[in-house]
């Protein structure tokens, strides 16, 4: 088990390394960026001297030049931004001033629950559908709940998004829910469960907005694994020695498909660090994703590089946690 | 030596045997709905091409009428002033109907008459096309006609104006003045007015072209980068697969959203740089699935075969390989097309797709209010409705297509 740990852990070194490169060649190479183009100060004249020291203060962020004020060559630069990197000096806001790091404290907390609850509510769904569905391959009720699943699945989060707003949180029509953010503004005086209920009222639409895309592909998943395990050897030995039906699904196929969902899980990080851009800018929620898209439209390249750096090494570090947990939950893995 | 002549078959076949993709295909437009959802796709790309003439503010033609300086003149200022994409989309079209009806016409002949003969009118008919796209693109002027030929017919300025079915252009303004903004359906504007007083059934159709071309295009850039990089992992092993492989995870690991973001702050917005960042952000699925066939198939009798006549290294892979392992690629091509239109739309809504005044059904979205506070329904509906079924559409097909090819379910359906 360790030696596979420091395997794989090997193994991510020349990934991490060849992604944080592309992230820093493409954010090294975007054109107007080492002439510091008047980012601090946009739209203000400048005497030359400023000018020229914003240049020098700019071109020593992005490690252009050493101290001296000679050049330095790109790997150097590469090297110099990695190591600066990993001591924790993420870059600096442009728009915000802030050091990015801050920022992502802030906002990271709030897109992972929300996303913790969203997913929770993909499997409350998707494992019973897709057992009923395994059950009755190829009946109506398989058919029909594939097609809903797949229906729901293409249906755009933008428009379905902004019909719900328009509808359910809007003084035009229905002012059922709150149109924007995650808490009421007098949150300072409530109680714990009042602040808790609060909260949940907030995030109803964003949730549902979120979850209804995710039951198809899982549910599919999960019916492929039961299927695939009613057939094999274990499953008639079981029926052979007399055990009810039930158990036979429940303990031993059931059991064994459930396995499946761990890979699943940490597969399905990025999908859900991306959409959270699209609904958290629907729902104004101050969370990774709207920070992402906030800085894209202010061009501010110090945090969108940083962003997706901290969403890659998440990933990377999720897909190692599951492949740890697979190996945990079914002894037979053996990774020779 | 042993005798290694294959004996010769005297009986006849019992079964005439069946091409595989004939095959495949169909299984695949067996179900009624798979049937639907291609011709509704087939209706959109060709709205796509011919967009120009559906929906347009000039009148196919029209005479000025004889005044005192000059006689009667017949004009056609729609076609004068295509721009050179338009044309270009236009022969695109016009090749694709012609290879149709040579398909069409041709399908009662015996096969080797019929693939011989689709194969000369292709390359004669991709020929033309090609030498005329290029001609067009390298002489070919656009020209600005802000005219108002409408209002020109109603006064009678110009007689007999033919207008398209939808005389309306794309980024076509009704006056300020006039209030027109936000109108609802009316028998002027069939979808009624967005608010910069644009007819909306028009922006819909153009809308279509972005759509589409997004799909196909970034679809077909990832499809090459994909197939490229899994052929070779999957063909060679070893180094190749291991510095492969970390290149897919190095893509992978960023989430898809962040990284086109990452693209579109630095690279710009023109819609060619929308077609390929999603391209060049969504190939490292079909490369996975490449590899994996590959690894199948490389040590196949038939692939040996190839190897051991001497053909050259493309041949094998490109032509014996991989028509044998493409078909995984092929399902998850069309979902990833479903998935280009989404994140266009999805960019284009946020803002940061392609920019106005081009029709984009997710700017579309986006300008029928702020949900919070005005919110026009009427407006959301069209665009969200095509994303929803062109989506659907695609997702539906593939669907049917790994159902098609899926050896455990040949007996059922």
């Amino acid at each position: 088990m360790t030696t596979y740990i420091i395997r794989r852990l090997l193994l991510m070194i020349p990934t991490l390394l060849g992604m944080t490169f592309m992230l820093f060649a493409v954010v090294r190479f975007a054109p107007g960026l080492t002439t510091g183009g008047g980012q601090f100060s946009a739209g203000i004249m400048q005497s030359r001297q400023a000018q020229k020291q914003e240049q020098e203060i700019m071109e020593r962020r992005l490690h252009l030049v050493d101290k001296n004020g000679h050049p330095i060559s790109l790997v150097m630069q590469y090297i110099l931004w990695l190591k600066s990197t990993c001591e924790g000096h993420l870059g600096t806001s442009i728009v915000y001033q802030e050091p990015v790091l801050t920022l992502i404290e802030q906002r990271l907390p709030v897109t992972l629950t929300i996303n913790a609850i969203a997913m929770a509510v993909i499997y409350l769904v998707s494992i019973p559908g897709g057992l009923i569905t395994a059950l009755n391959q190829g009946r109506l009720i398989d058919r029909g709940y594939g097609f809903l699943s797949l229906a729901l699945y293409s249906l755009p989060v933008i428009w379905l998004g902004s019909t719900v707003l328009g509808f359910l949180a809007n003084p035009q029509y229905f002012n059922w829910f709150p149109s924007a953010g995650l808490h009421s503004t007098n949150t300072g005086n409530m109680t714990f469960f009042r602040y808790i209920a609060d909260y949940l009222y907030h995030i109803v639409l964003p949730i549902v907005c979120s979850v209804y895309g995710g039951f198809a592909f899982l549910s599919k998943q999960i019916r492929g694994s039961i299927l695939e395990n009613l057939q094999q050897d274990y499953v008639r030995t079981a029926r052979a020695k007399g055990l009810p039906e039930s158990t036979v699904l429940m303990r031993h196929v059931f059991r064994n498909s459930l396995l499946n969902l761990i890979t699943l899980t940490g597969m399905s990080l990025p999908g859900l660090l991306s959409g959270s851009v699209i609904i958290e800018q629907i729902f104004s929620i101050n969370g990774m994703g709207r920070l992402a898209y906030t800085s894209t439209l202010a061009r501010d390249l110090p945090v969108i590089q940083d962003l997706a750096l901290v969403g890659s090494v998440l990933t990377l570090l999720s897909y190692l946690a599951v492949d740890i947990c697979y190996h945990l939950a079914d002894p037979r893995v053996t990774y020779g | 030596m042993a005798d290694l002549t294959i004996p010769a078959i005297d009986e006849p076949l019992l079964y005439a045997p069946r091409p595989y993709w004939g095959w495949v295909a169909a299984r695949l437009f067996r179900p009624l709905l798979v049937r639907m959802c291609t011709a509704y796709l087939a209706v959109l790309v060709l709205i796509a091409l011919f967009v120009p003439l559906l929906a347009n503010g000039q009148p196919y033609t029209c005479v000025v009428p004889a005044a005192a300086g000059h006689a009667a003149v017949r004009q056609y200022p729609l076609f004068r002033d295509l721009s050179s994409i338009d044309w270009i989309l236009l022969v695109v079209g016009a090749a694709l109907a012609a290879q149709g009806i040579v398909i069409f016409t041709s399908r009662r002949l015996a096969r080797p008459e019929r693939m011989m003969l689709r194969r000369i009118s292709f390359a004669i008919i991709a020929g033309i096309t090609i030498i005329a796209g290029s001609l067009i693109a390298a002489l070919h002027h656009n020209r600005l006609d802000a005219t108002n030929y409408r209002s020109f017919a109603r006064h009678g300025l110009i007689t007999h104006a033919i207008f398209p079915p939808v005389p309306w252009g794309y980024a076509e303004m009704e006056p300020l003045s006039k209030g027109l903004i936000n109108q609802l359906p009316s028998h002027r504007h069939w979808l009624g007015t967005d608010g910069d007083g644009r007819d909306e059934l028009s922006r819909l159709l153009w809308g279509a072209r972005i759509a589409m071309g997004v799909g196909f295009v970034s679809q077909i850039i990832a499809l090459a980068l994909g197939i490229i990089v899994g052929a070779l992992t999957g063909y060679f092993g070893g180094v190749f697969d291991i510095v492969g492989m970390r290149l897919v995870e190095m893509v992978e690991s960023i989430p898809t959203f962040f990284l086109i973001l990452t693209f579109v702050a630095i690279y710009g917005r023109h819609i060619l740089d929308i077609m390929v960042i999603i391209g060049v952000t969504g190939w490292t699925g079909y490369a996975r699935l490449l590899r994996a066939e590959f690894f199948r198939i490389r040590n196949l009798d038939y692939v040996l075969a190839a190897q051991g006549s001497g053909m050259p290294l493309w041949r094998v892979l490109f032509k014996h390989m991989l028509p044998n392992g493409v078909t995984p690629v092929l399902v998850s091509a069309g979902f990833g097309m479903a998935g280009a239109v989404t994140i266009e739309a999805s960019l284009s809504y946020l803002g940061v797709g392609v920019q106005p005044p081009t029709a984009s059904w997710g700017s579309m979205l986006n300008s029928a209010g702020n949900p919070a506070t005005v919110f026009r329904w009427w407006q959301a509906l069209g665009p969200g409705m095509l994303i929803f079924i062109t989506v659907l559409a695609f997702n539906l097909i593939a669907e049917s297509l790994r159902d098609a090819i899926d050896p455990t379910t040949m007996g059922r359906r």
